[in-house]
This record gives structure tokens, C-alpha cells and sequence, in this order.
């Protein structure tokens, strides 16, 4: 689990060292903080949807049964002790005893059973159905202990306890007001309630004064929802945020300079890709390869990271366990022409293709699409680009109807190289656009091996035979901007977690 | 004919109109790629419960059934939820609405402020060389689209100098008063005067930037009125009696130029509905352009009709309002 | 506005005072200009407009250099995508505003002339259809249709015919008002030949002018539609598209902003002056006040 190397961690220091500016008031006052973020919750029930972007704003109404400290070792939060079977078919969890909901009733084993087991079972459509599909049931011996029995090995349950989705809400709560109520009066066991929910605007959160971990420092959290970037870095520059995220890396070097702000690059554990179809104009491998090899990656990198962020050649973080060094991807645009070729393509008649990317969601996602797609016009592929938003990959991905690619930041917060090929190239699952079976039965045969060693050998020779026969495109390491007040202190988490419960002023 | 009789007989119009627009909406938005169904599920619904969705909409029927189940729930006032946000259309609706009246609102006052002052201006030049630079000037200003406006007030007045907020409702630590959702009047019915004050200051750039965009045609139409209405019999009288120009402009000449002056901000409304779309997106304004847009980029369809329709409902509620001004201003109209 | 036929108002058009009119003149000027460098944009150009070079992003302007406005984020020459551009937005100018009229006044010309029901249902879908502002009718539109210029041309067309038709309407039925139209319907002329002949040509000034102000205002709506990223595929060199980018990097290379800025601004003005000085010239109002 330790997976995530020291370079994530350290960053890129960016900021130049210059006083803050104490002369200024900030924006959130000194009790309270204003954050601009780059997208709204998809609703206030946590479990409903894997946003990843969501996942530090339910942080604070929330808390997950297991949590994941700054190099994204897994820690305890509402479970104090946790034990797998050695076949990896039931877990021991011990939950403590003195965490209380916001409404004021304890949390019990009861309530991690319905979050987990029991709404998913009453039929609530909630993504965590899927992850948590292989629990048949969950025990609650006592209030405080609660055994999950699977019906296959769950060797990565402990970390799915920290990952996307898994909030435990209140069963009796929930059940009393109904889920309708519930998105609209969240109750959670976070370090902050909801004050004041604004759709697509803003949300206020005021400190829960009875938490029963660490006490935040800022008693006030306002999240102004900015799709923009521009809008994000003038505000930031402005002060009408104290921090935001998801601008510019440009916009970053400039606010750097600026005395009472603080920028950074943070490479985090995501990785920038691009996911494939096998079928339709991407149905020939050499087709595949060519836009593989066709693309500069360190140039993308240059142009819109500033050179922070890696290149990759396969698809998991630059970390030794998951990225061996005896393999690399060439970048070799007179391959590509010559795999076109093969195939009768040439620039005069270009391979045709769709392809698809978000806007604003991560860094220069817009602009490595555009760059890809002139890069691929000079070897001989064509590609049509249109812009979707980031619930959309899911959803045309289950109507099959994602283009040939699809420029695409998969979010792995755990770290374990499960999450990177395992649900990158199972077409069982809603994240991969690649249907062929042979790859899906390799990576669905991994998912039950107890085996921690011999789960990596494999998972490293998928990833690797993934891009070999052009399944997968990987192509940078994500890297987080984020530009915020110089006397705003935080905490930087491996994943890019920012969260408020962590800042002070300094 | 009474004022009431005249105002009942135009409205008996509005039904085939609202009819005709609803289905123009329909036709329009059913162009659309998207499934509506498939939109509404989570992303691992299996094929039957897609299936079971098409059928409850009636998306496996003709489109004239399909028609007559749309417009049954709309009358019903069954806007439904939004695919994507996952909440109550009508709920959104509540939120976003107000804020866009209160921005166009203010926008247009902005405007027929702008507009009589520079109509005034145009006319008190009228013959003289002044006037063809004044004029110019106004076919310049008439060519600078309201969103340039507001990405040159952002940069001069939000970023260079910092002077106003550029982003949202309300400033931080500030909470949104309950009520209408009309934030100056809550914030005012609450005696909050630090939110009044905010909310106040955040509309101050891109409510500029809607009513400057918008002002020269009303100057246009406000300085050829007064030339009109200076050769109309009685204004000649009022003249030939030695009124003073003053007085003859203010108490005789401009009364006279509200008719045309009124129907053209009827008509300019829907228009600046319109460019407030662009600007609220610029300015992270949370009304219903910014939530069209939204739904557009994400194929919410029961968000993209139901804002299509209360576009349409504000821009007859602005007609009917400004139709019985004119009726209450000029009894002749009564009696066609 | 008395009587006109054909041929007297080819007499009149062909008169110099119609060009004499300083707004007229400083109008056709800038669209002229404006639709030289467009259609010679392809030789104008230093650049591909789509070329990249992504180890030369955010360069400065520098006339007489290789990239005299700058480059892009991407590296691209602005020069040469606002050449482009222009070719787009003069196109979908001129394609869309001759769209709309062809579209608003075969309907006025139909509702005016025939009269009675026919009339009254062109009239109430203009209401109908005016109550949806023009740009949420063609965004809704835009996402049905797909990206595309001609896909632009036809939302604009469709978002826009109502208010060509409104005003035409009225001028139609001025003209009907008058003797000798009426002469001619009893004299039993074929209605084709009344409406070309009678009812047409006493509209034609007031439709130059409105086809003048509207290629300005489809300009402005294909830069809307363009900022908030529907109506041109994203590879497209696009006035609005580039505002939508320039904004991002506005603090690196201003010129990406407030080149397609001013681009829009002086077309735009170009129309507006060219439609107001027809309007002036060629449908005289009286002249009150210090007579």
C-alpha cells in the first residue's frame, strides 16, 4: 500500500519565498476559510455516486470507516482495528465507540451494515452497489464489531474502506426522512455540517463543535463551486478565495510571483490517459500503436505542466512496485506513419476516429486533447474531438457508445495497482471502454488472488501486455495546481486531497 | 372599453401561443442525441431497467404520444428531476429564476437609465456637428457585445483593481437569507444589511455589463421619438406659447415617447435574457443561464425544457406586463 | 415612401447620394475589407491555422516576426486563426442573415399578402417563437444538431427568422393598405405578379437594412455560441472559440483576447453603420426640432 514514491510528495516548490501579506484581510475572515472548487457534489448522499473531485467536500460531512494518511497509508478513522482473513473472505472490523452523528444518535455497527450491505441490498441505486458487490453479508456481534463476510476473495476491501463512495451514513436517520430528505439535510459523522447548500454555487459548512476527532481550526468553510479556471485563478488573485485548485500550471507560475499567494504543482496519484475502444476505427492494433506512438508525451508535459509532470509508459503512477524501469514506450512519429501505413493509411488519407475529453476537470485537459489530436493529424489519423463532461464517461460507456478514445484522469486513491489496470481494463466494469474478453478474464482472475505477490507479478504483466497491444494509451502522471494564500496553511495528501479540516491560518 | 376588458381580450391569445411554443420546445428538444432514459439511471442499470425507463416515459411510442405525455405532465406542473443533479427541477427552477430576474432586472433599469440620458443627450445635439460623433458613438457602443463588456470589467475592475467581486451571489462567511430567493428583497425583509450590501456589490459588474450592452438602442429609439414627436401639432403649440425647452421636453415631449420606448424594452427583455445567458456563465452567477448551459453540456433534458420554459414564461410575463402599461398609459389602444 | 417600382429603384440604388452617405461608405468599407481578408485568408496567412509547435506557446506580438500576433497555448499562429476566422464568422454572417430573410419574408410575405387566418397563425408563431431569446433557441438547437458551421448557419437561421419576419410584416401590410395593390388584386392579376411587382419592392429598403444588421448581430451569436464551446468542432479557428481561450491566458498574451475582441467589435460596427446609414438613406424620417 505504501505504493506512492517521495517524488509525489515532495512537489515541484513553485512559490517564491517572499512574506505573506499580512496587511490584507482574507476572504473567509479568520475563523473561516473560502475555498474555490471546480465542481459541485453530485448529491449530499455519499455513497450515490464515484466522484473523485466530491470526494474531499463529503470529507467533511462524512467520515469513512478507514482513512488514508498524507503517503496514503491506510489509518483508522470510524474503525479503530481491522483484520482480514488469511483467504481474503472476511473481514474484522472493530468500530469505536464514541462517534455521534450530527443529529446527535451514536454510531453503531448497525449503521456500517446499512451503508455497506443493507441500503444495497433495499435497493437504493448507489455506485457503492457495485464496489461492495461481492459482500454477501455483514455480522454485528456487537455494537462495535461488525464482521463482512465476501462471497469471493476481497483482498482490497481494507483500502476500498477509504476509497471512493464508502461514507457510512446513519441507517435510522436516513430510513426515518427518506433519501429525498436526506439530500437535502445530510447528516453525517464529519468534522463539519451543512450549513447552507446553494446548487452549482455554493456551499457553506459550519464546524461540528462535538466531532469526535481531531477539532478543525476553522469554524466556517464556504466552497465556491467555479467551473471556470480563469475564474478560479482571478479569484484567487483577487481574494474572494483563500484557496483553490485546478488552474492553469501558466496561471500558477504567475500567481507564484505574487507576495500574499502561494502556488503549487503537486504530482498526485492519478494518471492521465487516454482509453480505447477495440472496435470501430480502432479496431486494427496497428491503428492503435500508431496513436500511441505517435504522441510527444514530454512535449504535452512541457507545454501545459511546466515539465512537472512524468510521462508514463504504463498505466499506474511512476512508482518502482507498478512501473518497472525495463520497459518504455517509444514516441516515434515515423513508427506511427510506418504502422499506418501498413494499414494503407498516410496523412493524405487519414484513419478516421472520435475522441472525447472533459473540460476543466483536471489541468489542461482540454488543451492535451487538442494537442493530441493535431499531433495525430501530422502521422495520418483524423480525429473528430468533442467535449463531455466527466458523468458522462460512465454513462455512454455503458450505452457502449464512447468514441475510439477518450481522454481520461483516473483517480486512484489508494494507491494499490488494483485500481489502475484492474478497473482500467475490465469490461465488466462501468470505467473501461475495452470489451474484448481475453484482456477482461486476466483481470477479473487477479481481483480473487489472496496473494499479495504474485496479485503485483500479475497485475504488472497485465499493464504491460495492456499497452503492448494497444488497450490502454498512458500518458502523464496527473499533477495538481493549487494556488492559495500564503498564510492558509494545509495538508498535502498523495491523492490530492485538499481538505479544510487540515488549515489553519498562520 | 374598459382596462380590464382590453387586457382580457389580448390574453385570450396566450393559450395557442403557449401551445405553439411548447411544442417548437418539444420538436427541439427531442433533435437531441441523448437517451433520456438511459440519462436517468446510474451508470451499472442494466439494459431492462433502461428498458422499463423508456416505457414510463413513453419513449417507445409515436413522438404525437410522446407529445401528448410531455405536455400532460407539464400542465400537470410535473417538470421532473434532473438526470444529472439529481434533484427536483422545480427546485432549481426556484433558485435560479429569481436570480436571473433580479440580474435582468437591474440590467434593463440600468439600460433605460443609460438609454434616457444618452437619447436625451443625442437630441439636445441634434443639427449639431457633435451629433454625428454622439451618434457614431452609439453605433460603436451598439457594436461591443455584452459579454466583451463584462471579460474587460472582470480584468479592469475585479482583477487590476480589485474593486468588486466578480464571482457568485454573495461574499463569503455571509449567509443566503431564506424567502423568495429575490436576494436584495430577502436580504432586505431579513434586515440584513451586510448580504443586502454583498448581493448588491456582486451585481454591480455583470448587471453594467448587461445594461450598457443594451442602452443604445433605447437612446436610438427614445432621441428619434422626441425628433417625431417634436413635429406632432401640439408640441409646436406647446412651443409657439413660449413654454421654456425644458418644459416643453420633460412635461410635454417625453411622456409622449414612452410608448415606442416601452415596446422596445419588451422586445429588448427576451434579447437580454439572451446575452444575461453568456454573462452569468462569465461571471459564476448562479441563474438560469449558467444552469441551461449546464444541463446543455450534459444532456439534462428535463433541466434544459424546463429552463427553455421558464425563459418563456418570464418573457410573456414581461409582454403582459408591458402591454398592460401601455394600455393603463394610452386609452386610444383600448378600443382596437 | 410612396410607389416605387423596379425601376425606379434601380435609378435610386445606382444614385451616387445612396453611397454618398458617410455612414454607408465607412460600412461597405470595413465589411468589404473584412471579406477581402477573409476570402484571401488561405494567402494571407503566415501559418496553418491548426499547425502547432508546442515548444513555441504564448509568444509575444511581434510584428514583422514569424508569428506577428503572438502565438496561442498551443502554440498555434493567432495571426492566421483570426484570418481563418474571419472566414467563418463572415460566412456564417452573410449565409445566416440571408437564411433568416429568405425564411422571415417568404412568411411576411405570405402572412401580408394573404391576409386573414394565414395571417394571424404566422403572426402568433412569431410570438410564440420570440419568446425564447435567440441564443437559448440556438444552443438548445446547437447540442441537437451537432457542431459544424452549417449546423451554426441553420440554428442561427432558425433562432433568428422571427424578427426579421415581425418587422416585415408590418411593412407588408402598409404596402397592402395602399391603392393601387389593391387595384391590381381587383384587377385580377396574378398574385405572384402583384407581390413581386407591388408588395415587394416597397419592402426592399427596409430589408437591406435588416439583412445588414442582422449579418452583424449572427455574428455576435456565433461568437457567443463559440465562447461557451457549441457550434464549431473544437479543431475550427473561431472568433469566439478563440475568446474562450484567450481568457485563460489573457495575463500571458493578451493579444489572444483582444484580438478576436476587436475582430468582432469592428465587423460588428462595420454592419451596424452599413444598416444604419441604409436605413437613413434609403427610409428618410422627418427631421423635427430646430428647423
Amino acid at each position: 500500500m505504501a505504493g506512492i514514491s517521495r517524488r509525489v510528495l515532495l512537489g515541484v516548490p513553485l512559490a517564491a519565498g517572499l512574506p505573506a501579506d499580512a496587511a490584507r484581510a482574507w476572504a473567509g475572515g479568520d475563523d473561516g476559510v473560502t475555498i474555490g472548487w471546480p465542481s459541485d457534489v453530485p448529491s449530499w448522499d455519499p455513497n450515490r455516486r464515484f466522484v473523485p473531485d466530491a470526494q474531499p467536500i463529503f470529507k467533511m460531512v462524512y467520515d469513512q470507516p478507514l482513512d488514508q494518511d498524507p503517503r496514503l497509508n491506510l489509518v483508522p478513522s470510524l474503525i479503530a482495528r481491522w483484520q482480514l482473513a488469511p483467504d481474503a473472505r472476511s473481514l474484522e472490523l472493530e468500530l469505536r465507540d464514541d462517534v455521534v452523528f450530527h443529529d446527535g444518535t451514536p454510531m453503531r455497527s448497525a449503521d456500517l451494515r446499512w451503508t455497506f450491505f443493507g441500503r444495497i441490498a433495499a435497493g437504493h441505486r448507489v455506485d457503492t452497489a457495485h464496489a461492495w458487490r461481492m459482500v454477501s453479508d455483514i455480522e454485528t456481534p456487537s455494537a462495535t464489531r461488525a464482521i463482512m463476510r465476501f462471497n469471493s476473495p476481497a483482498p482490497t476491501a481494507p483500502a476500498w474502506l477509504a476509497f471512493l463512495g464508502s461514507f457510512v451514513v446513519p441507517r435510522d436517520y436516513m430510513r426515518k426522512v427518506g433519501l429525498a430528505a436526506f439530500g437535502a439535510r445530510p447528516v453525517g459523522s464529519g468534522p463539519y455540517r451543512l450549513a447552507e447548500y446553494q446548487p452549482r454555487a455554493r456551499i457553506v459548512l459550519e464546524r461540528n463543535d462535538s466531532y469526535w476527532g481531531p477539532k478543525p481550526a476553522l469554524r466556517r468553510v464556504t466552497v465556491e463551486i467555479m467551473r471556470d479556471t480563469a475564474t478560479r485563478a482571478a479569484a484567487v488573485q483577487s481574494g474572494q478565495v483563500d484557496l483553490t485548485i485546478s488552474v492553469p500550471v501558466r496561471e500558477v507560475e504567475r500567481l507564484a510571483r505574487m507576495p500574499a499567494l502561494a502556488a503549487e504543482l503537486n504530482p498526485i496519484a492519478r494518471v492521465i490517459l487516454l482509453q480505447v475502444r477495440d472496435d470501430g476505427g480502432f479496431a486494427d492494433r496497428d491503428i492503435r500503436l500508431a496513436a500511441h506512438h505517435a504522441i510527444d508525451k514530454k512535449a504535452l508535459s512541457q507545454a501545459f505542466y511546466g515539465a512537472a509532470a512524468v510521462p508514463l509508459s504504463l498505466p499506474a503512477p511512476p512508482d518502482p512496485q507498478a512501473h518497472p524501469d525495463d520497459f518504455t514506450f517509444a514516441s516515434d512519429p515515423n513508427l506511427a506513419i510506418q504502422l499506418l501505413a501498413r494499414s494503407g493509411h498516410s496523412a493524405a488519407n487519414p484513419a478516421r476516429i472520435r475522441m472525447a475529453t472533459t473540460k476543466g476537470q483536471f489541468p489542461a485537459d482540454y488543451d492535451i486533447a487538442r494537442a493530441i489530436v493535431a499531433m495525430w493529424r501530422q502521422v495520418g489519423i483524423a480525429a473528430e474531438l468533442e467535449v463531455i463532461d466527466y458523468a458522462r464517461y460512465f454513462e455512454l460507456n455503458r450505452a457502449n457508445r464512447l468514441p475510439e478514445a477518450t481522454l481520461y484522469a483516473f483517480d486512484n486513491a489508494t494507491g494499490d495497482p488494483e485500481a489502475y489496470g484492474g478497473y482500467l481494463l475490465n469490461p465488466n466494469l462501468p470505467f473501461s471502454p475495452w470489451k474484448d474478453v481475453a484482456l477482461g478474464r486476466k483481470a477479473t482472475g487477479l481481483f480473487d488472488m489472496a496473494d499479495a505477490a504474485e496479485r503485483l507479478a500479475g497485475w504488472q504483466a497485465l499493464n504491460r501486455e495492456a499497452v503492448e497491444i494497444g488497450a490502454c494509451i498512458p500518458l502523464l502522471q496527473s499533477v495538481q495546481t493549487l494556488v492559495r494564500r500564503k498564510a492558509l496553511a494545509y495538508r498535502p495528501y498523495g491523492n490530492g486531497w485538499v481538505l479544510p479540516q487540515t488549515m489553519e491560518w498562520v | 372599453m374598459t382596462l380590464l376588458a382590453a387586457l382580457a381580450r389580448r390574453l385570450l391569445v396566450v393559450p395557442p401561443i403557449l401551445l405553439m411554443a411548447s411544442l417548437l420546445l418539444f420538436i427541439s428538444v427531442r433533435v437531441l442525441p441523448a437517451d433520456p432514459a438511459g440519462m436517468s439511471l446510474p451508470p451499472t442499470a442494466s439494459a431492462d431497467a433502461i428498458a422499463a425507463a423508456r416505457r414510463q416515459m413513453g419513449l417507445d411510442r409515436p413522438l404525437a404520444a410522446q407529445y401528448a405525455i410531455w405536455l400532460g405532465r407539464l400542465v400537470a406542473g410535473d417538470l421532473g428531476r434532473s438526470v444529472h443533479l439529481r434533484r427536483p427541477v422545480t427546485a432549481l427552477l426556484a433558485a435560479a429564476v429569481p436570480a436571473t430576474i433580479e440580474l435582468a432586472g437591474l440590467a434593463m433599469a440600468l439600460a433605460a437609465g443609460l438609454g434616457l440620458a444618452g437619447g436625451l443627450l443625442l437630441f439636445a445635439l441634434r443639427g449639431e456637428a457633435a451629433e454625428m460623433l454622439a451618434d457614431a458613438g452609439t453605433t460603436l457602443l451598439m457594436s461591443v457585445p455584452d459579454f466583451l463588456w463584462a471579460l474587460l470589467f472582470i480584468l479592469v475592475f475585479g482583477v487590476l483593481l480589485e474593486a468588486m467581486p466578480f464571482t457568485g451571489r454573495l461574499g463569503p462567511a455571509l449567509l443566503q437569507p431564506g424567502g423568495t430567493g429575490f436576494l436584495l428583497l430577502d436580504s432586505l425583509l431579513a434586515g440584513d444589511i451586510a448580504a443586502f450590501r454583498s448581493a448588491a456589490r456582486h451585481m454591480v459588474l455583470p448587471a453594467a455589463a448587461l445594461g450598457i450592452a443594451f442602452a443604445p438602442p433605447i437612446m436610438r429609439v427614445l432621441h428619434a421619438s422626441l425628433i417625431d414627436v417634436y413635429c406632432a401639432d401640439h408640441i409646436r403649440q406647446a412651443r409657439l406659447r413660449g413654454l421654456s425647452p425644458t418644459r416643453v421636453l420633460l412635461c410635454h415631449a417625453l411622456p409622449n415617447t414612452a410608448r415606442p420606448v416601452l415596446k422596445l424594452m419588451a422586445v429588448q427583455f427576451g434579447l437580454l435574457l439572451g446575452g444575461a445567458l453568456l454573462v452569468e456563465e462569465i461571471f459564476a452567477y448562479p441563474g438560469m443561464g449558467a444552469l441551461l448551459v449546464d444541463a446543455l453540456r450534459n444532456a439534462d433534458l428535463p433541466v434544459i425544457q424546463a429552463v427553455a420554459l421558464a425563459y418563456c414564461a418570464v418573457v410573456l410575463g414581461i409582454r403582459a406586463l408591458v402591454a398592460g402599461l401601455r394600455l393603463a398609459l394610452d386609452p386610444r389602444l383600448r378600443a382596437r | 415612401m410612396s410607389g416605387m417600382g423596379t425601376g425606379r429603384l434601380l435609378r435610386r440604388l445606382l444614385y451616387p447620394r445612396w453611397l454618398r452617405s458617410g455612414r454607408v461608405a465607412l460600412g461597405l468599407l470595413v465589411v468589404v475589407a473584412m471579406l477581402a481578408l477573409a476570402l484571401l485568408a488561405p494567402a494571407l496567412a503566415p501559418h496553418d491555422p491548426a499547425a502547432q509547435d508546442l515548444t513555441l506557446t504564448l509568444q509575444p506580438v511581434r510584428l514583422g516576426s514569424a508569428f506577428p500576433l503572438g502565438t496561442d497555448g498551443l502554440g498555434r499562429c493567432v495571426l492566421s486563426r483570426l484570418l481563418h476566422g474571419a472566414r467563418l464568422a463572415l460566412w456564417v454572417a452573410v449565409a445566416a442573415a440571408f437564411g433568416a430573410m429568405l425564411l422571415g419574408s417568404a412568411l411576411a410575405y405570405a402572412g401580408g399578402y394573404l391576409g386573414g387566418r394565414t395571417d394571424w397563425l404566422i403572426g402568433r408563431t412569431v410570438d410564440a417563437w420570440t419568446l425564447f431569446p435567440p441564443v437559448v433557441l440556438a444552443l438548445i438547437l446547437l447540442v441537437g444538431l451537432g457542431a459544424g458551421s452549417t449546423h451554426l448557419v441553420l440554428a442561427i437561421i432558425l433562432a433568428e427568422w422571427p424578427r426579421v419576419c415581425r418587422v416585415l410584416c408590418c411593412e407588408v401590410r402598409k404596402g397592402m393598405r395602399r391603392d393601387h395593390v389593391a387595384a391590381a388584386r381587383l384587377l385580377g392579376f396574378p398574385h405572384w405578379r402583384t407581390l413581386l411587382l407591388e408588395v415587394v419592392p416597397a419592402t426592399v429598403p427596409r430589408l437591406l437594412t435588416l439583412l445588414a444588421l442582422e449579418m452583424g448581430s449572427a455574428v455576435v451569436m456565433a461568437a457567443i455560441l463559440g465562447v461557451i464551446g457549441l457550434g464549431v468542432t473544437p479543431d475550427q479557428a473561431a472568433w469566439g472559440q478563440m475568446i474562450a481561450d484567450g481568457r485563460a491566458v489573457i495575463h500571458q498574451a493578451p493579444a489572444n483576447l483582444l484580438a478576436p475582441a476587436a475582430a468582432i467589435v469592428i465587423t460588428v460596427a462595420g454592419f451596424n453603420l452599413l444598416g444604419e446609414g441604409l436605413r437613413r438613406t434609403l427610409e428618410p424620417r422627418p427631421v423635427g426640432g430646430r428647423q
